[in-house]
């Protein structure tokens, strides 16, 4: 009988020997997240510095000791502002790296490709993609956005432009997800400030518009939105100068930027043209950070909005007690929004959790609070007309 | 009509761009017998070179020149390193090579200058108007090149010595190689010639928009169409079918809309490759 139990405490104490190396060894493997950013491509002007912003976030948390006393492991892929490459990253993340959250997604069209990955294999999403159809995706919660969406961003765009005066409004958008819903909405702005409107999608490879721009001043607009990316908008603006048109332009700040201005290198082709972009957090101690750790001295709303991602994850994860993508998903909110110790950084963030404080994170994009369906409920803009090659400040509303 | 007029001649003038490449790709697949998919990089490397020698002071016309050597050359030694080992084993092999290597091409070309867009710091200026129609001066002058270009292309192939031997080269192997035409010499003349083309319609073709790392990838169904319409080896037909891609991509954009311009060259082929697959003017003729 002794003999038994000493064999069997000795079976025992076997096993326990082969199963605590595994165990400490669980404990010591970094958790891993990954970002999924256009290094190349359309996006290719974002995509890096996001990545770097990240990285820096990962770092300081390292720094502090990590979440649940383990390290993050970040792991950087490129999307190429292109949906098949995107898919091969997103696989290759989930599959090989097996990553519980992927952050930046940037394009639309990346964004919808990559989502179903995403919730089928219970891998947590933040995207700053604007399209309307992504956060209609059945992605069981498995999906957040900082970016306003279609219909928000459009309609402030068309309220702006109706405020400036426009009566006829012309919508020129590329083939994209958002395309035919920006077209609309701008169509029922019009329509309900008395003006008219027309529109027209086109294929963002083409390297002249002539035809399309022909096709915009026969409506005769007398307001321009031209919602394509950098490469397809130079050669739009240079062809509607070429046209002679002469009316207002608007388009997203990410396409009429200082790189767009510097690419046409004629500043009467740009003069007067207005942008419109989602606000940063203008003011915000996240938002100094985020110009510490992107070096620049006005950064993006991608930018700052991927720092808001990965210290949500983070926090979520500190609050699940959990690294899981399904955990995140769970607790995400509940370190977003909803009241408690104001935080804007995942270090405090993941202290005072720790304490058993409730947070509520505000960063460096705005406040980033969700909707069921992983909408942000708010978020300011911010409206630039270029003057003599220099964008110049309209308002932030 | 002034809608269908004023899209017909923006047509001509994008499609004039593309012959130029065009003609390339087919020269080299007349005499070499692969379609040599790295035209895409070499599209985008001539476009970068030629930017660099624009912002050199050089004017257009020699920057198209240097385009043209540093293209070729470089498409002379990937055929000699990459593509021509492969021929052996069938056309597949080695148009499959040359898409991976138009791939490294493409990222070379980004590791050199990022994936910012450039522009050739020329002045943009206001269209001329006759009647409804508008015409751009710039648009012309581009075209004008173009043509220019063509035209030495084919009194090369028609009156020199060289050109007369690649013809017979890309008709008849074996008969040319019996009246003691080097297919070696030949087959090096059409990679650099064939891939300068490639390279100089790159940069023809970032004249007025701006270039990037993709330039080339965006072009490359197009020229391919264009190649394949014409007759795959014809210089002649990939004119053709230049101009009729050209037209056709920018009459989609009122019958069908923008958005559908990429259908065009898979349909273009599509038709073809199913009514005549020789293409218009058949595969060999000149």
């Amino acid at each position: 009988m002794n003999r038994l139990v000493g064999r069997r405490t000795a079976l025992l104490s076997g096993v326990a020997a082969v199963a605590a190396p595994s165990v400490l060894r669980a404990q010591g493997e970094p958790i891993k997240i990954a970002t999924l950013t256009p290094l190349t491509g359309a996006g290719g002007s974002y995509g890096p510095v996001m990545a770097k912003v990240a990285k820096a976030v990962v770092d300081e948390v390292n720094a502090a000791g990590g979440v649940l006393g383990r390290k993050i492991q970040l792991v950087s892929e490129d999307d190429q502002t292109n949906p098949d490459a995107g898919v091969r990253a997103a696989r290759k993340l989930i599959d090989v790296d097996k990553v519980s959250a992927i952050v930046g997604t940037w394009a639309s069209a990346v964004t919808t490709a990559v989502a179903p990955l995403c919730w089928e294999s219970k891998t947590f999403l933040c995207t700053v993609s604007g399209a309307d159809s992504i956060t209609q995706l059945p992605h069981q919660g498995y999906l957040i956005r900082t970016q306003p969406n279609t219909v928000l961003q459009i309609t402030r765009t068309g309220d702006f432009l109706v405020s400036l005066g426009a009566k006829k409004i012309f919508t020129l958008v590329p083939q994209a997800p958002f395309a035919q819903h920006s077209i609309e909405i701008m169509n029922g702005v019009a329509r309900k400030a008395g003006g008219s409107h027309g529109g027209l999608i086109y294929d963002d490879k083409k390297t002249t518009y002539r035809t399309e721009v022909d096709q915009a001043l026969r409506f005769g607009p007398d307001a321009i939105l031209c919602a394509g990316y950098m490469p397809d908008t130079v050669v739009l603006l240079k062809d509607l100068y070429r046209a002679g048109y002469k009316g207002k332009i608007i388009g997203q700040a990410y396409a009429i930027n200082q790189k767009l201005i510097q690419q046409i290198g004629q500043n009467e082709v740009v003069e007067g043209v207005y942008t419109y972009a989602p606000s940063v957090a203008e003011g915000s101690r996240a938002l100094e950070r985020v110009k510490k750790m992107s070096g620049l001295s006005d950064p993006d709303p991608y930018t700052s909005q991927v720092y808001d991602h990965v210290n949500m994850v983070l926090m979520a994860m500190a609050a699940a007690k959990d690294t899981t993508g399904t955990a995140i998903k769970d607790n995400i909110r509940k370190v977003s929004q909803g009241g408690g110790k104001a935080v804007d950084n995942a270090i405090d963030g993941i202290k005072a959790i720790t304490a058993g404080e409730k947070v509520d994170y505000a960063g460096a994009s705005g406040p980033c609070d969700f909707d069921d369906k992983g909408d942000i409920l708010d978020c300011k803009f911010r409206y630039e007309q270029i003057k003599a090659g220099k964008p110049v400040l309209v308002k932030i509303a | 009509m002034s809608l269908i007029l004023q899209a017909l001649i923006n047509g001509l003038v994008s499609g004039a761009l593309l012959a130029v490449p065009a003609i390339g790709f087919t020269a080299m697949f007349a005499v070499l017998r692969f379609p040599n998919f790295s035209v895409s990089g070499i599209a985008t490397l001539g476009a970068f070179a030629g930017y660099v020698a624009y912002g050199a002071g050089l004017q257009v016309v020699g920057s198209l020149a240097v385009a043209f050597v540093i293209a070729g050359a470089v498409g002379l030694v990937l055929d000699r390193v990459a593509h021509l080992p492969l021929v052996k084993q069938g056309a597949l092999p080695a148009a499959i090579a040359s898409i991976a290597s138009g791939l490294v091409l493409e990222n070379v070309v980004r590791l050199g200058f990022g994936n910012d867009l450039r522009g050739y710091d020329r002045p943009i200026a206001r269209d001329m108007h006759i009647g409804d129609i508008r015409f751009s001066p710039q648009q012309f002058e581009t075209m004008a090149v173009a043509l220019a270009i063509m035209l030495a292309v084919f009194a090369a192939l028609a009156f020199t010595r060289i050109g007369k031997a690649m013809r017979a080269s890309a008709d008849n192997p074996e008969l040319a190689a019996l009246k003691g035409i080097r297919p070696q010499r030949i087959a090096m003349m059409a990679s650099f010639v064939g891939m300068g083309l490639v390279g100089m319609g790159g940069m023809l073709l970032g004249l007025d928009s701006s270039i990037d790392p993709l330039t080339g990838t965006r072009i490359l169904l197009s020229i391919f169409a264009a190649a394949v319409l014409g007759g795959l080896g014809s210089p002649l037909g990939a004119v053709l079918g230049a101009l009729l891609i050209g037209i056709a991509e920018e009459g989609a954009v009122l019958a069908v809309g923008s958005a559908y311009r990429a259908a065009v060259g898979f349909f273009a082929i599509l038709i073809v490759l199913s009514l005549r697959p020789r293409g218009l003017l058949g595969e060999r003729a000149f």
